[in-house]
């Protein structure tokens, strides 16, 4: 393994089994990432980026090869060091926001430390300071319901973050914004990963957005890495 | 996640979604509401009976007849067994201490026995009563006029008869109620009536029989005896088997004089009228009940049969714990429907919030702590349910006590409750709901845990 690595896969492979039929959503993928970087994956429909997405997230595992995250060999992890790791290290974000719909903001950015052993006041006070970094601490008590595409996508960045996650994994969070608020957004990430020193991978099908923002850039094709560009030189 | 995470969490959840909290929850809460009422229904029925044999001191008694002849014992016989008639062995009996005579001499030798406090003849027999143009059928029975002035009989109005001779009663205020009497002092110095009734299967009556014609074919007589009341006798409510639970009480030396039907033993029927003297059975009541094994011994030593309901006490409990566990299966239905009701309830919610569940493993929440957040969902409602079903069946207790004693009062009953709640029952009933609730639970909580978040997340 690369010592420099920070995500770190090799041959990794998911075969979904539907019966008789299996399909191959990603096919012996080896790539290594380091640490800081912001590296967007682009691909067309049923490329398996998603996959990739969820097999680094430790929400799915992988039918063959390994994944090594944050120095964490989460292939070989088991199902409740796999939460942990979901917990601590990762922040997720996802398409359709995935909000819980009777929560508030406030509660849906508090969401995640509330298994992770943290207090209600202390939950409150972090997630209050956090809605402020994303802009929407005036609209902390309005539901998912009653916020707009950005809103929604600004919570659930801010809920990604509550951890003080290594790594954030977007799949593809600009998929349901218009294209002003998807600028912001995508912005929004790069200023986390300027700022703050996160690692990211985002996933996009809108490939002008990640050569504007990303530092690398992977391509899929029919669950196969076809290529992987470095767009920005690590500083 | 903290417990009081949990607590938050099933609450906060259980608030959202109101109207099925609720209907989920009344359906615990009758089921709960039904087993916990006839729990304490099956309480209050043996307290009343404990109270009230404690009350009547019927532990404290022991009937007491001539021996039949000797009957074989089964091999199998168990003659510990609580509850049956002690018969002595022939051989075990010598012969200059055997009673053959149950009589007044027999009753005089008896209250000399260490811890006898009283013994009376236990004899009754049906009459027809006469009083104030109303007409009863009722059970006279004889007490002599010393356990009549003893604190067996506890009088509302007037005193006891000063003799076992004259032609006086003592009547039960029950009675006087039934017939329309409200004011016990007002009976006393009264007349009453007492009409008895004779089956006489003597042998010249069974030959009169054979060749009489008309009503002469029936060996039935009855004969009118006019009798004054003298006192009233407070009223029982739960009148025990044993041993003053008639509603006219009589002197001996005036029932001898009677024509009657003695119905304290079989033998009877074929006894001739005339045979009187001598008592069938006997009642001796001893100052404690653990008075009552040595007494009995030194009886049984005389060749008398003797009998006890201090030895049908674990006969009692065992029928207690009987009626307990009927009870308990028949509140079982009503708690097995609820049960059905939670587990629905919570499979619903599971998959309504499927997507929820998603995000909860998304932002590291463990398999268990989804299965706990849903067990706690499931046990609060069991909670509710046990807490409201308790008030549910308190409330009914008030309602059926209420209905019943303004019934019961009528008829010169005291009120009685007839359910009893220990603090046993309370809690038991709410751990018994919550538990419910909890295995209730556990499939849909099982289902959760299993959510794949890949599946569940994955975007519409």
């Amino acid at each position: 393994m690369d010592a420099d690595s920070f995500i770190q896969t090799q041959d990794l492979t998911k075969v979904y089994a539907s019966g008789p039929v299996e399909l191959r959503a990603l096919s012996d993928v080896t790539l290594s990432v380091a640490h800081g970087r912001f590296v967007g994956v682009t691909g067309a429909s049923g490329s398996g980026k998603s996959t990739l997405m969820n097999l680094l997230g430790g929400l799915d595992t992988p039918s063959s090869g390994s994944i090594c995250v944050a120095g964490k060999p989460i292939s070989d992890l088991s199902g409740s060091d796999l939460a942990r790791f979901r917990r601590n290290t990762v922040g997720m974000i996802f398409q359709s926001f995935n909000l819980v719909p009777s929560y508030s903001a406030l509660e849906n950015v508090a969401f995640p430390l509330l298994f992770a052993d943290v207090p209600k006041p202390k939950r409150i006070e972090r997630a209050a300071e956090l809605l402020q970094t994303v802009g929407l601490e005036p609209r902390k008590d309005h539901r998912p319901s009653e916020l707009s595409g950005g809103e929604q996508q600004r919570v659930a960045i801010a809920r990604a973050l509550i951890n003080r996650p290594q790594i954030l994994l977007a799949d593809e969070p600009t998929g349901n914004l218009d294209s002003k608020t998807s600028q912001q957004i995508v912005q929004m990430l790069h200023d986390l990963h300027a700022n703050q020193g996160l690692t990211i991978v985002m996933i996009s099908h809108e490939e002008d957005l990640l050569r504007t923002f990303a530092d690398e850039l992977i391509c899929l094709q029919d669950g196969a890495l076809t290529a992987h560009e470095i767009l920005r030189a690590a500083s | 996640m903290r417990t009081s995470d949990y607590l938050d969490q099933a609450w906060s959840n259980l608030r959202k979604k109101r109207l099925r909290t609720f209907l989920t929850t009344s359906g615990v809460v009758i089921g709960i509401g039904a087993l916990v009422c006839m729990f304490a229904f099956g309480q209050g029925v043996q307290q009343n009976i404990r109270a009230q044999f404690d009350e009547l001191e019927l532990f404290n008694y022991i009937n007491v007849s001539l021996r039949n002849r000797p009957t074989p014992q089964p091999a199998h016989a168990d003659p510990d067994a609580p509850g049956v008639e002690t018969e002595p062995a022939e051989s075990a009996v010598a012969p200059d201490k055997r009673v053959d005579v149950l009589d007044d001499a027999f009753l005089d030798e008896v209250t000399r026995i260490d811890g006898v406090q009283a013994a009376f003849p236990e004899m009754r027999f049906p009459a027809q009563i006469h009083l104030s143009g109303e007409e009863r059928f009722t059970l006279i029975q004889v007490v002599t006029a010393k356990a009549c002035q003893s604190e067996l009989v506890q009088l509302r109005a007037g005193k006891p008869y000063a003799s076992d001779d004259p032609n006086e009663v003592v009547i039960s205020d029950t009675l006087l109620r039934r017939l329309g009497n409200r004011k016990p002092e007002t009976a006393v110095g009264q007349d009453i009536d007492i009409r008895t009734i004779t089956l006489d299967f003597s042998l010249t009556s069974l030959f009169r029989m054979a060749f009489a014609r008309g009503d002469q074919r029936l060996p039935v007589s009855n004969k009118r005896y006019p009798f004054k009341i003298v006192g009233v006798v407070e009223r029982m409510g739960f009148g025990g088997p044993m041993p003053i639970r008639s509603d006219v009480f009589i002197p001996p030396a005036a029932a001898a004089r009677m024509r009657k039907l003695v119905l304290t033993s079989m033998s009877d029927f074929f006894e001739p009228p005339e045979r009187l003297a001598d008592y069938s059975t006997i009642t001796i009541k001893v100052a404690s009940p653990t008075d009552v094994a040595p007494v009995k011994k030194q009886l049984e030593q005389r060749g008398l049969r003797t009998f006890a309901l201090m030895d049908q006490l674990q006969e009692m409990q065992k029928g207690f714990i009987i009626m307990d566990m009927f009870l308990l299966a028949v509140g079982m239905i009503g708690i097995t429907v609820a049960s059905l009701g939670i587990m629905n309830t919570m499979v619903m919610s599971i998959l309504e919030r499927y997507r929820e569940i998603g995000i909860m493993k998304a932002v590291g929440a463990t398999d268990g702590d989804v299965q706990k957040i849903f067990l706690f969902e499931s046990g609060m409602i069991g909670f509710f349910g046990g807490l409201f079903g308790l008030a549910l069946a308190w409330v009914v207790s008030l309602i059926i006590n209420a209905v019943v004693n303004s019934f019961a009062s009528r008829e010169g009953v005291p009120y009685i409750h007839y359910f009893n709640f220990p603090w046993w029952l309370c809690l038991g009933a709410i751990a018994f709901s919550i538990l419910i609730s909890l295995t209730a639970g556990v499939y849909p909580t099982l289902r959760a845990a299993r959510v794949d978040p890949v599946v569940a997340l994955r975007h519409d």
